[in-house]
Protein backbone atom coordinates (compact mmCIF):
# COMPACT_ATOMS: atom_id res chain seq x y z
CA UNK A 1 0.00 0.00 0.00
CA UNK A 2 1.30 3.47 -0.90
CA UNK A 3 0.91 6.26 1.68
CA UNK A 4 -0.83 9.26 0.16
CA UNK A 5 1.22 12.42 -0.24
CA UNK A 6 -0.13 15.36 1.79
CA UNK A 7 -0.29 17.60 -1.29
CA UNK A 8 -2.80 15.20 -2.88
CA UNK A 9 -5.12 15.90 0.02
CA UNK A 10 -5.11 19.66 -0.52
CA UNK A 11 -8.67 20.87 -0.22
CA UNK A 12 -9.84 17.70 1.54
CA UNK A 13 -7.76 17.74 4.71
CA UNK A 14 -10.19 20.02 6.56
CA UNK A 15 -13.08 17.67 5.81
CA UNK A 16 -11.07 14.59 6.85
CA UNK A 17 -10.10 16.15 10.17
CA UNK A 18 -13.67 17.24 10.84
CA UNK A 19 -14.92 13.75 9.99
CA UNK A 20 -12.42 12.13 12.37
CA UNK A 21 -13.65 14.38 15.18
CA UNK A 22 -17.32 13.73 14.44
CA UNK A 23 -17.69 10.67 16.71
CA UNK A 24 -16.17 12.50 19.68
CA UNK A 25 -13.23 14.52 21.04
CA UNK A 26 -9.68 13.35 20.26
CA UNK A 27 -6.18 14.58 20.99
CA UNK A 28 -3.78 15.38 18.14
CA UNK A 29 -1.98 12.05 17.99
CA UNK A 30 -5.30 10.17 18.21
CA UNK A 31 -6.46 12.18 15.17
CA UNK A 32 -3.36 11.04 13.24
CA UNK A 33 -4.01 7.45 14.33
CA UNK A 34 -7.70 7.66 13.38
CA UNK A 35 -6.82 8.93 9.90
CA UNK A 36 -4.35 6.08 9.50
CA UNK A 37 -6.67 3.38 10.88
CA UNK A 38 -9.79 4.69 9.13
CA UNK A 39 -8.07 4.58 5.74
CA UNK A 40 -6.27 1.23 6.23
CA UNK A 41 -2.97 3.06 6.30
CA UNK A 42 -3.47 5.09 3.11
CA UNK A 43 -3.74 8.39 4.97
CA UNK A 44 -0.50 8.24 6.95
CA UNK A 45 -0.08 11.97 7.41
CA UNK A 46 2.94 13.55 9.05
CA UNK A 47 2.78 15.42 12.35
CA UNK A 48 3.71 18.63 10.56
CA UNK A 49 0.58 18.38 8.43
CA UNK A 50 -2.02 17.40 11.00
CA UNK A 51 -1.21 19.57 14.05
CA UNK A 52 -1.00 22.93 12.18
CA UNK A 53 -4.18 22.02 10.27
CA UNK A 54 -5.98 21.41 13.57
CA UNK A 55 -4.79 24.79 14.86
CA UNK A 56 -6.04 26.49 11.69
CA UNK A 57 -9.46 24.81 12.02
CA UNK A 58 -9.67 26.03 15.60
CA UNK A 59 -8.85 29.56 14.44
CA UNK A 60 -11.73 29.27 11.97
CA UNK A 61 -14.06 28.21 14.78
CA UNK A 62 -14.79 24.82 13.22
CA UNK A 63 -13.26 22.92 16.13
CA UNK A 64 -12.54 23.81 19.74
CA UNK A 65 -9.95 22.47 22.16
CA UNK A 66 -9.60 21.82 25.88
CA UNK A 67 -6.50 21.18 27.95
CA UNK A 68 -6.39 18.47 30.58
CA UNK A 69 -3.66 16.71 32.54
CA UNK A 70 -3.07 13.07 31.69
CA UNK A 71 -0.29 11.07 33.34
CA UNK A 72 1.36 14.27 34.57
CA UNK A 73 1.51 15.88 31.14
CA UNK A 74 -0.73 18.43 29.45
CA UNK A 75 -3.04 17.11 26.75
CA UNK A 76 -5.00 19.15 24.24
CA UNK A 77 -8.23 17.52 23.13
CA UNK A 78 -10.14 18.74 20.08
CA UNK A 79 -13.88 18.63 19.54
CA UNK A 80 -16.21 19.59 16.73
CA UNK A 81 -18.19 22.83 17.12
CA UNK A 82 -21.66 23.47 15.73
CA UNK A 83 -20.09 25.41 12.86
CA UNK A 84 -17.71 22.51 12.27
CA UNK A 85 -20.60 20.04 12.10
CA UNK A 86 -22.34 22.25 9.53
CA UNK A 87 -19.11 22.63 7.53
CA UNK A 88 -18.65 18.85 7.55
CA UNK A 89 -22.14 18.45 6.09
CA UNK A 90 -21.26 20.91 3.31
CA UNK A 91 -17.96 19.11 2.63
CA UNK A 92 -19.80 15.79 2.37
CA UNK A 93 -22.32 17.15 -0.12
CA UNK A 94 -19.53 18.65 -2.23
CA UNK A 95 -17.52 15.44 -2.05
CA UNK A 96 -20.48 13.33 -3.19
CA UNK A 97 -20.91 15.57 -6.21
CA UNK A 98 -17.18 15.76 -6.96
CA UNK A 99 -16.46 12.06 -6.52
CA UNK A 100 -19.46 11.07 -8.66
CA UNK A 101 -18.21 13.33 -11.46
CA UNK A 102 -14.60 12.10 -11.24
CA UNK A 103 -15.67 8.44 -11.02
CA UNK A 104 -17.86 8.91 -14.09
CA UNK A 105 -14.85 10.18 -16.02
CA UNK A 106 -12.05 8.02 -14.63
CA UNK A 107 -13.72 4.88 -13.45
CA UNK A 108 -16.04 4.09 -16.35
CA UNK A 109 -15.44 2.32 -19.62
CA UNK A 110 -12.96 3.86 -22.03
CA UNK A 111 -14.54 5.67 -24.95
CA UNK A 112 -14.58 3.75 -28.19
CA UNK A 113 -12.04 4.98 -30.75
CA UNK A 114 -13.48 7.31 -33.37
CA UNK B 1 12.61 27.32 24.92
CA UNK B 2 12.70 24.02 26.78
CA UNK B 3 10.09 21.27 26.59
CA UNK B 4 7.04 21.64 28.83
CA UNK B 5 7.97 22.45 32.41
CA UNK B 6 6.91 20.22 35.25
CA UNK B 7 7.03 17.06 33.21
CA UNK B 8 9.65 14.33 33.16
CA UNK B 9 10.96 14.38 29.61
CA UNK B 10 13.37 11.58 28.83
CA UNK B 11 16.69 12.08 27.05
CA UNK B 12 15.92 11.39 23.37
CA UNK B 13 12.46 12.96 23.60
CA UNK B 14 13.90 16.03 25.32
CA UNK B 15 16.63 16.35 22.68
CA UNK B 16 14.04 16.00 19.91
CA UNK B 17 11.71 18.61 21.44
CA UNK B 18 14.68 20.93 22.05
CA UNK B 19 15.53 20.81 18.36
CA UNK B 20 11.92 21.59 17.44
CA UNK B 21 11.84 24.42 20.00
CA UNK B 22 14.94 25.95 18.40
CA UNK B 23 13.06 26.20 15.10
CA UNK B 24 9.85 27.74 16.46
CA UNK B 25 9.56 31.52 16.16
CA UNK B 26 6.52 33.44 17.30
CA UNK B 27 4.45 34.18 20.41
CA UNK B 28 5.91 32.45 23.46
CA UNK B 29 2.60 31.04 24.74
CA UNK B 30 1.77 29.58 21.36
CA UNK B 31 5.21 27.94 21.15
CA UNK B 32 4.79 26.48 24.65
CA UNK B 33 1.42 25.01 23.68
CA UNK B 34 2.85 23.48 20.51
CA UNK B 35 5.67 21.85 22.47
CA UNK B 36 3.30 20.57 25.15
CA UNK B 37 1.05 19.09 22.48
CA UNK B 38 3.94 17.44 20.64
CA UNK B 39 5.32 16.10 23.90
CA UNK B 40 1.97 14.51 24.71
CA UNK B 41 1.62 13.07 21.20
CA UNK B 42 5.14 11.68 21.24
CA UNK B 43 4.67 10.13 24.69
CA UNK B 44 1.42 8.53 23.50
CA UNK B 45 3.12 7.21 20.36
CA UNK B 46 5.90 5.66 22.48
CA UNK B 47 3.32 4.11 24.85
CA UNK B 48 1.35 2.67 21.90
CA UNK B 49 4.50 1.11 20.46
CA UNK B 50 5.51 -0.29 23.83
CA UNK B 51 2.03 -1.78 24.23
CA UNK B 52 2.51 -3.54 20.89
CA UNK B 53 5.63 -5.16 22.32
CA UNK B 54 8.42 -2.92 21.06
CA UNK B 55 11.35 -2.63 23.49
CA UNK B 56 11.73 0.79 25.19
CA UNK B 57 14.56 2.25 23.12
CA UNK B 58 13.06 0.98 19.86
CA UNK B 59 9.66 2.38 20.77
CA UNK B 60 11.16 5.80 21.47
CA UNK B 61 13.30 5.84 18.32
CA UNK B 62 10.36 4.62 16.22
CA UNK B 63 7.98 7.26 17.59
CA UNK B 64 10.54 10.03 17.01
CA UNK B 65 11.11 8.81 13.43
CA UNK B 66 7.34 8.70 12.93
CA UNK B 67 6.99 12.34 14.00
CA UNK B 68 9.54 13.44 11.41
CA UNK B 69 12.67 15.57 11.24
CA UNK B 70 12.53 18.25 13.95
CA UNK B 71 13.43 20.98 11.46
CA UNK B 72 10.55 19.93 9.20
CA UNK B 73 8.09 19.76 12.11
CA UNK B 74 9.14 23.22 13.33
CA UNK B 75 8.91 24.65 9.81
CA UNK B 76 5.38 23.26 9.45
CA UNK B 77 4.25 25.46 12.35
CA UNK B 78 5.81 28.66 10.91
CA UNK B 79 2.58 29.75 9.21
CA UNK B 80 0.41 29.26 12.29
CA UNK B 81 2.96 31.04 14.49
CA UNK B 82 3.21 33.98 12.07
CA UNK B 83 -0.58 34.23 11.90
CA UNK B 84 -0.79 33.98 15.69
CA UNK B 85 1.72 36.80 16.05
CA UNK B 86 -0.18 38.94 13.52
CA UNK B 87 -3.54 38.39 15.21
CA UNK B 88 -2.20 39.05 18.70
CA UNK B 89 -0.53 42.27 17.55
CA UNK B 90 -3.59 43.51 15.66
CA UNK B 91 -5.84 42.78 18.64
CA UNK B 92 -3.42 44.76 20.85
CA UNK B 93 -3.60 47.73 18.46
CA UNK B 94 -7.40 47.62 18.24
CA UNK B 95 -7.84 47.17 22.00
CA UNK B 96 -5.36 49.84 23.07
CA UNK B 97 -6.30 52.36 20.35
CA UNK B 98 -9.06 53.96 22.43
CA UNK B 99 -6.72 54.13 25.47
CA UNK B 100 -4.36 56.36 23.47
CA UNK B 101 -7.02 58.13 21.43
CA UNK B 102 -9.11 59.24 24.42
CA UNK B 103 -6.32 61.54 25.65
CA UNK B 104 -5.90 63.17 22.25
CA UNK B 105 -9.67 63.54 21.98
CA UNK B 106 -9.82 65.25 25.38
CA UNK B 107 -6.87 67.48 24.45
CA UNK B 108 -8.01 68.44 20.96
CA UNK B 109 -11.80 68.18 21.22
CA UNK B 110 -13.55 70.78 19.08
CA UNK B 111 -15.22 73.81 20.55
CA UNK B 112 -18.66 72.77 21.91
CA UNK B 113 -20.21 75.39 19.62
CA UNK B 114 -18.69 73.77 16.55
CA UNK B 115 -20.01 70.25 16.41
CA UNK B 116 -20.30 67.72 13.61
CA UNK B 117 -17.86 65.67 11.55
CA UNK B 118 -16.21 68.71 9.90
CA UNK B 119 -15.34 70.29 13.25
CA UNK B 120 -14.04 66.96 14.57
CA UNK B 121 -11.91 66.48 11.45
CA UNK B 122 -10.52 70.02 11.75
CA UNK B 123 -9.61 69.38 15.41
CA UNK B 124 -8.20 65.88 14.85
CA UNK B 125 -6.94 65.80 11.23
CA UNK B 126 -5.65 62.23 11.46
CA UNK B 127 -9.18 60.81 11.78
CA UNK B 128 -9.19 59.40 8.19
CA UNK B 129 -5.89 57.68 8.96
CA UNK B 130 -7.41 56.14 12.09
CA UNK B 131 -10.38 54.86 10.08
CA UNK B 132 -8.14 53.33 7.38
CA UNK B 133 -6.01 51.68 10.10
CA UNK B 134 -9.07 50.25 11.82
CA UNK B 135 -10.43 48.89 8.54
CA UNK B 136 -7.05 47.25 7.74
CA UNK B 137 -6.80 45.70 11.21
CA UNK B 138 -10.42 44.50 11.21
CA UNK B 139 -10.06 43.04 7.72
CA UNK B 140 -6.93 41.08 8.66
CA UNK B 141 -8.52 39.82 11.88
CA UNK B 142 -11.67 38.77 10.04
CA UNK B 143 -9.84 36.88 7.30
CA UNK B 144 -7.56 35.03 9.73
CA UNK B 145 -10.29 34.22 12.27
CA UNK B 146 -13.81 32.88 12.37
CA UNK B 147 -14.98 34.90 9.39
CA UNK B 148 -12.54 33.10 7.10
CA UNK B 149 -15.28 30.52 6.65
CA UNK B 150 -17.06 33.07 4.46
CA UNK B 151 -14.29 35.48 3.43
CA UNK B 152 -11.13 34.66 1.45
CA UNK B 153 -8.58 33.40 3.97
CA UNK B 154 -5.48 35.53 4.48
CA UNK B 155 -2.28 33.51 4.56
CA UNK B 156 0.52 34.18 7.04
CA UNK B 157 2.41 36.56 4.73
CA UNK B 158 -0.69 38.64 4.09
CA UNK B 159 -1.48 38.71 7.81
CA UNK B 160 2.07 39.89 8.56
CA UNK B 161 1.85 42.50 5.77
CA UNK B 162 -1.41 43.79 7.27
CA UNK B 163 0.26 43.95 10.69
CA UNK B 164 3.15 45.97 9.26
CA UNK B 165 0.65 48.29 7.53
CA UNK B 166 -1.30 48.84 10.75
CA UNK B 167 1.91 49.43 12.75
CA UNK B 168 3.16 51.87 10.11
CA UNK B 169 -0.11 53.80 9.86
CA UNK B 170 -0.41 53.99 13.64
CA UNK B 171 3.15 55.27 13.99
CA UNK B 172 2.51 57.82 11.24
CA UNK B 173 -0.67 58.95 13.00
CA UNK B 174 1.06 59.28 16.36
CA UNK B 175 3.97 61.27 14.86
CA UNK B 176 1.65 63.51 12.84
CA UNK B 177 -0.59 64.37 15.77
CA UNK B 178 2.31 65.04 18.12
CA UNK B 179 3.99 67.21 15.47
CA UNK B 180 0.84 69.13 14.54
CA UNK B 181 -0.11 69.75 18.16
CA UNK B 182 3.41 70.86 19.04
CA UNK B 183 3.46 73.28 16.09
CA UNK B 184 0.13 74.71 17.23
CA UNK B 185 1.63 75.24 20.69
CA UNK B 186 -1.07 73.10 22.29
CA UNK B 187 1.25 70.65 24.03
CA UNK B 188 0.79 72.14 27.48
CA UNK B 189 -0.61 70.76 30.70
CA UNK B 190 -0.87 67.27 32.19
CA UNK B 191 -3.32 66.09 29.52
CA UNK B 192 -0.74 66.78 26.82
CA UNK B 193 1.93 64.92 28.80
CA UNK B 194 -0.33 61.86 29.11
CA UNK B 195 -1.36 61.99 25.43
CA UNK B 196 2.24 62.29 24.21
CA UNK B 197 3.37 59.60 26.66
CA UNK B 198 0.68 57.20 25.42
CA UNK B 199 1.59 57.96 21.81
CA UNK B 200 5.30 57.39 22.46
CA UNK B 201 4.59 54.12 24.26
CA UNK B 202 2.65 52.94 21.23
CA UNK B 203 5.47 54.07 18.96
CA UNK B 204 7.84 51.89 21.00
CA UNK B 205 5.48 48.94 20.62
CA UNK B 206 5.32 49.69 16.89
CA UNK B 207 9.11 49.52 16.56
CA UNK B 208 9.14 46.14 18.35
CA UNK B 209 6.33 44.92 16.09
CA UNK B 210 8.21 46.05 13.00
CA UNK B 211 11.37 44.16 14.01
CA UNK B 212 9.50 40.95 14.87
CA UNK B 213 7.23 41.03 11.79
CA UNK B 214 10.14 41.64 9.41
CA UNK B 215 12.04 38.83 11.16
CA UNK B 216 9.14 36.42 10.60
CA UNK B 217 8.65 37.57 7.00
CA UNK B 218 12.28 37.18 6.03
CA UNK B 219 12.92 33.92 7.87
CA UNK B 220 13.63 31.15 5.37
CA UNK B 221 10.89 28.50 5.29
Amino acid sequence: MVAMRPELLKGHLDALLLAVLEPGPRHGYAVIESLRAGSDGTLDLPTGTVYPALHRLERAGLIGSDWETVGGRRRRTYHLTGAGRAALGEHRALWDEFSAAVTALLGGTRPAPA
Amino acid sequence: MSPPAGTAVEGPVRAYLDRIAAGLHGPRRQRERILAELHDGLTQAIADRAARGEPGAHATAGAIAEFGRPEAVAAAFAGELATGFARRTLITYVATGPLVGIWWLLLLRPDPWHTGPAALLAAIPILPLIIVTLVAASGALATTGRLMRWLPEAGPRRALAATLTVAGLTAAGDLLIVGATARAGALVGPLAVIAVGAGLARLGYGVGTLIRAVGLLTRPA
